[in-house]
């Protein structure tokens, strides 16, 4: 039967909008999905078959096919430039990815197969995985939630997130920080340029860690007990920790190594520029804890901010003519910028005076 | 500085050492910042000759392998253990990277015959640790004209955004290359120099990679 589909299954869902094809499937079948624009999102079901809808402009197309054991779908456009498609599919949990764009989010959910994610402008948003796992960007935050297996992620100029993941870990981003939580690993490589770099996890014996940044500070928990000799190198920072640290070795001006324990794990930590805090586990995550409260305090008070930054322009107050209300407008607009929200209101001052002047032109 | 031990390390890394070296190696290593240091850095050679992606020769090198090996064969000597000292464990990091990041260049460029011969350079064991940089900052400039031709390829915000990463490494380059002027035999800021070189010239093959995907 799948020899019979994978002969000619050539599905061509355009010029509708949104459409489903829905294709069966065989044990140990991949998908490779290659959006230009727009997003891919992956989710996993139980059964052996492969959903995909999509919803495409007026000249997009979706074409979904099976070519041996591997479900192929590609976007493309009718004529002119390429389109922008958005593409939801269901696959077998247990399904190999390889998805790739380039102005493309990516989001994969529930999928315990490897996955391999790859955008240019975009963010990989991915929970779930186990195997080779490998998730790229260089515009866009990468993020990778619950999966073990060999792990390799990078973004080059926005965060890198990883949370109860376990395996070979290896990260990198350029201008961006790198948070690491939940961690169980023997071999953790993380790194960034601009940024800070956090590691929440264990420290096995035996194991090897190495965080670096060159303008960022770094953090990391050491459980108690744990046996570990830990390499410092700061050039211009400092070095701090919430236990004692029994110093063996000093080398240079700026390495500095510590043996906790038995030593028999290894850790570099290494920032030319920013300071090395050593914690306990669970000091770091109340204070990840508290960060992230305040994160989504402040985006809270930003959305407040936003709703609430309003003109209460009295009509009398301004003359007849479009020009003035133009003029005026911008200056009110200035003036709540200036006195309430200087972070965020010039970008939105402009926009409210543009409308504002749309709006008075109609009316007057 | 030097022990005993230093021209062990290598050994002790392919797993060469019996139990007793083995564990007076490590008992060694607990106390010895130095040997510590360089094990880190032999073990980042490794890590990075792993990393290589494999790839074709240009040309065909068997026949002159060939003829090397029956010149050799007429003078052969026990073979014996090859011990790194710190610059030319930098030196072999910097070509192993150099190298890929110029098979890249040459398959961007898709000229076979005529093609510029990137040459890593590795200086003699006591030339000064800082002194590498030269090959690689040749390296990094065949790149970036590479990508300086091909980034029409790219749209607008992919450019700005990869410039603007250079831009950031470069300042970080600039930092390390002027600490590394005060204290030049420092391990850390070698290394630290070294690993961000590398963080750009991987950036420029990946763009460059990205760029000859689309032509």
């Amino acid at each position: 039967m799948f020899a019979t589909l994978a002969a000619a299954m050539l599905v061509t869902l355009a010029p509708q909008r949104q459409s489903d094809t829905t294709i069966a499937v065989p044990a140990g079948a991949s998908l490779s999905v290659n959006n230009f624009g727009g997003g891919i999102t992956v989710h996993g079901w139980s059964e052996n078959r492969v959903k995909v809808h999509g919803e495409t402009g007026r000249r997009g197309r979706v074409e979904v096919s099976l070519v041996g054991n591997t479900v192929v779908v590609k976007t493309g456009s009718r004529e002119g430039a390429p389109s922008v498609i958005d593409l939801d599919i269901t696959v077998p949990q247990s399904m190999e990815l390889n998805l790739s764009g380039t102005y493309a989010d990516i989001t994969v959910d529930g999928v315990q197969g490897s996955i391999s994610a790859e955008t240019v402008n975009g963010e990989v948003n991915v929970r779930g995985g186990k195997g080779n796992i490998t998730l790229h960007s260089i515009q866009g935050a990468v993020t990778l939630a619950d999966a073990s297996g060999r792990i390799e992620v990078n973004s080059v100029n926005e965060d890198v997130e990883l949370t109860n993941v376990s395996g070979e870990i290896k990260v990198e981003t350029t201008n961006g920080s790198v948070m690491l939580m939940g961690v169980q690993s023997a071999s953790v490589d993380a790194g960034t340029i601009n940024g800070d770099v956090v590691y929440e996890g264990t420290v096995k014996d035996g194991g090897s860690y190495s965080f670096g940044s060159h303008n960022g500070d770094i953090t990391v928990s050491i459980p108690e007990g744990a046996n570990v000799t830990v390499t410092t190198a700061t050039a211009n920072g400092d070095i701090d920790a919430s236990f004692a640290l029994p110093l063996t070795n000093t080398t240079g001006k700026h390495r500095k190594t510590f043996k906790i324990g038995s030593g028999s794990a290894r850790m570099e930590l290494e920032s030319f520029q920013g300071d090395i805090e050593m914690r306990r586990p669970q000091e770091l995550r109340d204070r990840i804890d508290r960060k992230h409260k305040h994160d989504e305090n402040e985006n809270d008070n930003d959305h407040d901010n936003d709703y609430d930054f309003d003109f209460h322009f009295d009509s009398s107050q301004i003359a007849g003519e479009v020009n003035s209300a133009v003029h005026y407008a911008a200056d009110y607009a200035a003036k709540y910028a200036k006195e309430y929200a200087p972070k965020y209101a010039r970008q939105y001052a402009r926009t409210y005076s543009r409308n504002y002047a749309k709006t008075y032109r109609r009316t007057h | 500085m030097n022990d005993q031990w230093t021209n062990r390390l290598s050994e002790y890394l392919d797993g060469e050492l019996d139990s007793t070296e083995r564990a007076s190696l490590e008992a060694h290593l607990a106390t010895c910042g130095h040997c510590y240091a360089t094990l880190g850095e032999l073990r980042q050679v490794v890590a990075r000759a792993k990393a290589l992606a494999d790839s074709e020769p240009e040309t065909n090198l068997w026949p002159e392998i060939k003829a090397q090996i029956s010149r050799d064969s007429t003078s052969r000597r026990p073979s014996r253990r090859v011990s790194f000292t710190v610059p030319q464990l930098l030196a072999a990091s910097i070509a192993l990277v150099l190298l890929s990041g110029g098979s890249a260049w040459l398959a961007l460029q898709q000229r076979p015959t005529n093609t510029p011969e990137l040459v890593a350079v590795t200086p003699p064991p006591n030339t000064r640790v800082a002194s590498w940089t030269g090959s690689t900052d040749v390296a990094i400039a065949e790149l970036q004209a590479a990508l300086a031709q091909n980034e029409k390829r790219l749209d607008s915000t992919t450019v700005r955004i990869v410039r603007k990463n250079l831009a950031i490494i470069d300042r970080a380059i600039a930092e390390a290359r002027i600490a590394l002027r005060n204290d030049p035999g420092n391990a850390y800021l070698n290394l630290h120099l070294a690993d961000t070189m590398r963080r750009k010239v991987d950036l420029l093959r990946r763009v460059n990679d990205m760029a000859a995907a689309r032509s």
